[in-house]
């Protein structure tokens, strides 16, 4: 009889295996109980604040009710019509597109040029990654002491060159700081993503071109750059969805100061949650985050899974 | 000979290149590194010094009993470090499940799953805090450790189904042949392989919740304070301590350059979810 089970068992796939050499057809199998707890934890987590925030986004909601009220579409009327609201909507988008082009760009170009410096390549990476592991409250320590005018290096080192200023309390100046603090800290992320896609080429197209005669501007252009542009597309919205994340640099750089010059769209929804406690808006507001990134989300897996078929 | 020179003058220009890169890289880091050594006038003096004799004070006096470090090191090693035990044991769990069975639904499962991990937190933190402080939470350890499982949960489960996809199925067969039962097999077969990538996962969940400073701004109360959040106490009206500032910065990300150092390997898919690998 065992004998038997064991031989079903090897020819059966695997799913039937398992609830087979139990003996028995299992409603449940083992795997539904090891995903249970996790899902149960998710669900908490995430279907509940999801309809809590879709709720409270009708409801006048602040700590100093005992009790939110119906409000019907006011939240929405004031998030929506509101220039803070599209005004720090439009410095996100600055923000990524600057943040996200000068990423792309030193992080794309780091990449190759690790990738044909053979000696010190392992080393040179090493080091270059070390900014990731950098917390970001320290990377707003950080730029705020080297930026300070009076006794900051890189202050200092612009005033060798002639530019004296304060540009953390420059309204021209902050937003450009904090985004350059940004390409700091995640450029080394593009490297790495970019590194890993050269390194899975396979080697025999990129040797054919180069026995063809292809100079390396060409191999780059016409082979190399459409090997890996599903790469490059796929750390381009992981870099997106980070940066709706993004808030703590600039609560401990500008406070989204000065004259809001550095308010980003997360930093405005904790403004209006935690400082005018004013939670209906600010659910309002997190849902209109929240509908960007499960769009960019969406991209995402759908990328993720054009590679897998 | 000329081509030999040209080709040592092109990698010249490109060593070059990658030495200012990797000086701007590591500048900020090495200064503060240099700050936290300093005594106060060295620290302020224009032009700045590279060379001096470093002067532990300022770490002396951070774990000192006025200091008050360890208490917030205590609150930070606790926090990220239970968080990280639970979203691996429960993380290591369903992700193999996630690896190995076909469900109904599973795109949808695990695009939900990605999504928690991708969330705006800043959306994401205004419902938990409303729930936490139905439940009592804010202010406590026990909520701290909660928000940071909600942060690296999904991510455990994405990376270990990952892992876990590339373990392959035959060793499993092959132990429930010789008589393992499902969770047996998975135990003593399944893990081994997949250990490396469970070292990663747990390294890269310790330092999202180590170095995070939203959720313990808003969910630590006096008592449980992280040391992010200790270090933005002394950003003060009168001005920064940045002596200790520089410290305790130096502090916060020299375990996690050397673990991030150490998985290097697989930290492209941890900190991409697993999209290339």
């Amino acid at each position: 009889m065992r004998l038997d089970i064991k031989v079903n068992a090897y020819r059966k796939p695997l799913e039937t295996a398992g609830t087979l050499v139990h003996g028995r057809r299992k409603k449940w199998s083992t795997e539904f109980w090891m995903l249970l707890p996790s899902m149960i934890l998710l669900a908490v987590i995430s279907i509940f604040p999801f309809l809590y925030m879709i709720y409270a986004s009708f409801m006048d909601y602040s700590l100093s009710f005992d009790e939110p009220t119906f409000n019907g579409m006011k939240n929405w009327e004031k998030v929506l019509t509101n220039d803070t609201f599209w005004a720090s909507w439009g410095r996100t988008a600055v923000y990524a597109l600057c943040g996200l082009s000068l990423e792309m760009l030193i992080g794309v170009g780091m990449a190759l040029l690790i990738y044909v410096l053979p000696k010190a390549r392992n080393l040179i990476l090493t080091l270059w990654m070390i900014p990731l592991f950098v917390a970001p409250v320290v990377v707003g320590l950080l730029g705020r002491f080297l930026l300070n005018s009076t006794y900051g290096l890189y202050a200092w080192l612009f005033r060798l060159i002639g530019v004296e200023t304060e540009i953390l309390g420059n309204v021209s100046t902050a937003l450009p700081a904090i985004i350059l603090m940004d390409v700091w800290e995640w450029t080394p992320l593009i490297t790495m993503i970019v590194f890993a896609g050269l390194q899975s080429l396979p080697e025999e197209v990129l040797e054919a071109a180069e026995v063809d005669g292809a100079g390396y501007v060409r191999r780059l252009i016409h082979v190399i750059f459409p090997l890996i542009s599903r790469t490059i597309l796929l750390a381009l919205l992981i870099r997106m969805m980070d940066i709706l994340r993004f808030v703590d640099t600039i609560k401990i750089t500008t406070e989204g100061g000065p004259a809001d010059s550095t308010k980003v769209i997360g930093y405005h929804l904790m403004e209006v949650a935690f400082r005018f406690q004013d939670f209906g808006s600010a659910a309002a507001l997190g849902l209109s985050m929240l509908v960007v990134t499960i769009f960019l989300g969406q991209q995402f897996v759908r990328f993720m899974r054009k590679g897998e078929e | 000979m000329a081509p030999r020179v040209r080709k040592i003058a092109m990698y010249l220009v490109l060593y070059s290149i990658a030495g200012i890169a990797l000086l701007w890289a590591l500048l900020p880091v090495l200064w503060m590194l240099l700050s936290s050594l300093k005594t106060q006038a060295g620290m302020f003096s224009m032009p700045p010094k590279f060379i001096f004799k470093p002067n532990f004070d300022t770490f002396a006096y951070m774990f000192s009993e006025r200091g008050n470090f360890t208490h917030f090191l205590t609150n930070s090693v606790i926090a990220s470090g239970v968080s990280t035990g639970i979203s691996l044991v429960l993380g290591t769990l369903g992700g193999f499940a996630l690896a190995r069975r076909k469900f109904k639904g599973e795109k949808h499962i695990s695009f939900w799953i990605i999504s928690t991990r991708m969330a705006p937190i800043p959306a994401v933190l205004l419902p938990l805090y409303l729930m936490f402080s139905k439940m009592g939470l804010i202010g406590t350890m026990t909520g701290l450790i909660f928000a940071y499982t909600t942060l690296n949960l999904p991510f455990a489960l994405w990376m270990m189904m990952i892992f876990f996809k590339e373990v392959p199925v035959d060793l499993e067969e092959a132990a429930m042949i010789d008589g393992c039962s499902r969770f047996q097999a998975f135990w003593r077969v399944v893990i081994p392989p997949a250990a490396p990538g469970l070292v990663a996962t747990g390294i890269l969940c310790l330092m999202f919740a180590w170095n995070d400073f939203l959720f313990a701004s808003v969910f630590s109360g006096h008592e449980n304070q992280t040391i992010p959040v200790a270090a933005t106490l002394l950003i003060t009206q009168q001005g920064i301590a940045w002596g200790q500032a520089m410290a305790t910065g130096t502090v916060i990300i020299t375990p996690m350059v050397i673990a991030g150092l150490i998985v290097r390997k697989y930290l492209v898919r941890g900190l991409s979810m697993g999209a290339v690998k």
